[in-house]
């Protein structure tokens, strides 16, 4: 067995990094050279010399950040060549633009997961099983209490609770980038047909989809005086971050819920303080985890993001996959 | 006519903060389905029963076997989720893609009446086989529902008020009424809810139940504005609040629990049952000390609680006493309408008249509750302070001119009970909590200085705000010393301040001290850890009180 050190990829400072190359993946702190596999914020930080990204994550990245960054792009599939070792981006699944990083250096693979997702998402490309040596998969849910259910049935969830309230304001907190897209889409397709409204950060991320040839309902953005009436029975996306404070007085005779995963747990539910929760997810539940980790062929797995004790236990114990830890 | 409708039905409530929101609901849940399912419903909601058939810890392991999970693997889950119901029930999604099975579609009543208790007639084998099969025919919706239930942990946040409340709505009956019609037992069947819903008034029904209880507030500063004289002053007990009802010659003995404990106490039952006069009375149930005339320990009192048909030295042991705060009905004449002040006359009135007759002593079991009389405000804080010599919890202040209405009524009965005892200890061990605690370290322990060493003394999981629950548990996760299971010794660092309403010599605890009801009231930052208090200060608070 390697030590740490000589694993291609290894962590260091909390962040996943490849010496060889010199280059991070989603670092927490400005370096040289970054890889970023999605455009949400906590996988990106200000500062870096240079970044690399799918062409769409470097757009929407853009959009939030302004021009004033370097990214260099490559389409999915591209490989690209650094310090003799080959890189690759595949769809991940996550959200639009989001991907996995396949390294290959001297025969041997290496698979960076990213945040992915299997279920299906008509707002980004499906997950792409790549093949690979080792792997470094995320395990945000890492537990098998956590099963998805189908979007569509979520979505048609989410319509009753707003059509089953006609008299309310339906406010749903969902992640601006990804999340809010896809609840959209999904929602579309269902017997909701009242007006939706979007928060100004949304609606921002509404847009890049569409130019980037993704088919989102229209909504209307949100004005801070609408008038009550106006609001009634329509469904407003909003932000996690305005749920608390001041904003929500802006509304009368609203109900709220908050679409995520961790709504599957209903002692989560109550201490969220939203009304309803809506489980669904941006990331694989913990069949996804299992399958991805079968199907990549890998021999040797590592987690990061999440607790990957019991999924790492569960890997070795029953399905004698080799599962390592980069330490601290 | 389904259990699915009863699980939408929990579903609605438990995704709604809205008082009027949820009464809407149960209305239209009594309104779409069957007496006999309505009946179970209230049943449930109420928490008329919560009957274990099977533990949370037995349906982890069947779940482990049927499923060939790992053990461990379940218990992580636990901690995340905090209830074993949900626990089984979220894994079991992950099971249905197999299910080949047609989908059974029982009512709640066939599930209560007979599926669930038929369960404990089997050998285990059978009953493993029943309830994986049940797992396997159930549709999704109605797992944690079956599950809660085998579990005996059904809860919903819904009180007996608000089921009052919409049956008052759906009937157009008042609510004190309703209120008075689900007290005590309730049996579930067609009937018991043709009679919750019967828009008829007839009060002979209502024969062997107890009146609605009348609860104190705590102490609002505008009392102080009005004259002493306007209020009568008792002394609050710490014992079981209970209503002795002889109707029709049978005596029935309420908890505030609704819980009916004739067998528990025989001897008070036989003695007021020799009374000529028809009853209701509102009192308290206590151990007591008949030489010294003063309330024994609560402890005693749970010695004799839980026990049926206590044998005749059990009785001498722990001698019960039941006294009486006020009379509601006499010879079939409720009387509740009437001023406290005139109630307090009739009580004492037939008191004596009880008393004097020599074929039936009742003195040594029964009396009605001495009132104090402060001469002002200044005075009536004297008798609170005080309220500890003689075994009580402060004083209870009622307006004289109050009816006994139903419910927590404000502004006319309050509770002045004596400051908490406190002491700053540290914190040195912590546990994951349940239900909607889970995944987060909320069930403190604390320790006290003896010589160099921290010494256990109390538990404590509530008076922290949830910002300051979230904040401690960050740094719990921080600065764990061990793991043991579901609990971790932490690093000594953090001061707290703990008050508690008793303390008492405990042979169980390494500390030899026991505290009532200890809980956190302050988060004391400013304190170092040398800064907490002692063995020994808790011990110099006993001597105080005693």
């Amino acid at each position: 067995m390697r030590t740490k050190q000589e694993y291609l990829i290894r962590y260091k400072d909390g962040n996943l990094y490849c010496e060889l190359a010199d280059i991070w993946i989603d670092p927490s702190k400005p370096v040289k050279k970054a890889l970023i596999t999605h455009a949400h914020f906590d996988h990106f930080t200000f500062g870096c010399e240079e970044y690399i990204s799918t062409r769409e994550t470097a757009i929407l990245l853009k959009e939030r950040v302004g021009d004033n960054i370097k990214i260099k792009t490559f389409e999915y599939g591209e490989e690209f060549k650094i310090n003799g070792i080959n890189i690759s981006f595949h769809p991940s699944g996550h959200i639009l633009g989001s991907c996995q990083i396949r390294f290959i250096f001297a025969e041997e693979k290496w698979l960076i997961s990213g945040d992915f997702k299997l279920q299906k998402d008509d707002t980004c490309k499906q997950y792409e099983i790549v093949k690979t040596d080792y792997l470094i998969s995320e395990c945000t849910f890492g537990l098998p209490i956590f099963k998805w259910d189908e979007s569509k049935k979520i979505a048609n969830d989410i319509s009753k609770w707003i059509t089953n309230s006609p008299e309310k304001t339906s406010l749903l907190f969902c992640y601006s980038l990804g999340k809010a897209q896809r609840l959209l889409n999904e929602i579309s397709q269902t017997n909701f047909k009242g007006n939706i409204y979007s928060h100004d950060s949304i609606h921002k991320m509404n847009n890049s989809y569409k130019k980037l040839g993704i088919d989102i309902k229209d909504t209307i953005k949100i004005e801070n005086k609408k008038k009550i009436d106006e609001l009634k029975g329509s469904l407003i996306l909003l932000p996690p971050s305005l749920s608390k404070g001041s904003y929500l007085k802006n509304f009368k005779n609203i109900q709220t819920a908050f679409a995520s995963g961790w709504m599957s747990i209903r002692a989560l539910r109550k201490r969220s303080g939203y009304d309803k929760g809506f489980p669904i997810s941006d990331h694989a539940d913990w069949d996804g985890i299992l399958e991805v980790v079968k199907k990549s062929e890998a021999k040797n797995v590592f987690f990061h993001h999440g607790d990957s004790e019991a999924i790492s236990k569960f890997l070795v114990e029953k399905e004698s996959i080799n599962v390592l830890f980069f330490g601290n | 006519m389904s259990l699915k409708n009863f699980s939408e039905l929990f579903v609605d409530l438990d995704s709604s903060n809205s008082t009027n929101n949820k009464i809407e609901v149960l209305k239209n849940y009594f309104l779409s389905n069957d007496p006999i399912e309505n009946s179970w419903a209230i049943y449930l909601l109420t928490g008329k029963s919560n009957k274990r058939f099977i533990s949370g810890r037995y349906l982890k392991n069947l779940f482990c076997q049927i499923y060939e999970y790992p053990e461990w693997l379940i218990d992580t889950c636990y901690l995340k989720v905090g209830d074993s119901a949900e626990v089984i029930t979220l894994l079991l999604k992950n099971k249905s893609t197999s299910r080949k099975k047609k989908l059974s579609n029982i009512s709640l009543n066939e599930l209560l009446s007979k599926t669930i208790p038929d369960l404990s007639k089997l050998k285990e084998e059978e009953k493993n086989l029943q309830i994986k099969n049940i797992w396997e025919t159930l549709p999704e919706e109605n797992h944690l529902i079956f599950n809660k239930i085998l579990t005996g942990t059904f809860r919903v946040g819904v009180s007996i008020g608000l089921i009052t409340k919409s049956i008052s709505k759906l009937i157009n009956i008042d609510e004190e009424i309703i209120s008075h019609r689900l007290m005590g037992n309730f049996e579930p069947s067609i009937d018991s809810y043709q009679f919750l819903i019967n828009k008829k008034i007839n009060l002979q029904e209502l024969n062997s139940k107890p009146f609605p209880f009348l609860l104190a507030n705590t102490i609002e500063d505008k009392i102080f504005k009005n004259s002493i004289n306007d209020f009568q002053f008792e002394w609050k007990y710490d014992g079981i609040r209970m209503q002795l009802i002889k109707r029709s010659g049978n005596v029935s003995l309420w908890t505030r629990g609704q819980e009916l404990v004739n067998e528990s106490f025989p001897e008070l039952v036989k003695k007021m049952s020799n009374i000529k006069d028809d009853f209701v009375l509102d009192g308290e149930l206590l151990v007591w000390n008949f030489k010294e005339q003063i309330a024994l320990d609560f402890s005693l009192l749970q010695k004799r609680i839980n026990r049926k048909s206590p044998t005749r030295s059990i009785q001498i042991k722990y001698p019960i006493i039941f006294i009486a705060y006020d009379l509601l009905e006499i010879n079939g004449r409720d009387i509740r309408e009437i001023k406290l002040e005139n109630r307090r006359i009739e009580l004492e009135k037939y008191f004596s008249k009880w008393q004097n007759r020599i074929e039936n002593n009742i003195s040594d079991i029964f009396k009605i509750c001495d009132l104090i009389f402060p001469k002002d405000w200044p005075d009536a804080l004297t008798y609170k302070e005080k309220s500890r010599e003689n075994n009580t919890e402060g004083l209870i202040i009622k307006k004289k001119t109050s009816i006994y209405s139903s419910g927590r009524k404000k502004g006319i009965w309050w509770k002045y009970k004596v400051d908490p005892m406190q002491l700053d200890a540290v914190l040195i061990y912590a546990k994951g909590g349940s239900g909607r605690r889970a995944g987060l370290y909320t069930d403190y322990s604390f320790a006290l200085w003896k010589d160099q060493e921290l010494i256990k003394f109390a538990s404590a999981y509530s008076g922290l705000t949830n910002i300051e629950i979230k904040e401690l548990d960050k740094w719990i996760r921080k600065n764990t010393i061990e793991k043991f299971g579901p609990v971790r010794s932490l690093k000594p660092e953090m001061v707290f301040e703990i008050s508690f309403e008793k303390i008492q010599i405990s042979k169980r605890h390494k500390s030899g001290i026991a505290v009532r009801f200890p809980r956190i009231t302050k988060w004391r930052k400013d304190k170092k850890i040398n800064d907490a208090d002692s063995l020994e200060n808790a011990y110099k608070l006993m001597k105080k009180i005693s």
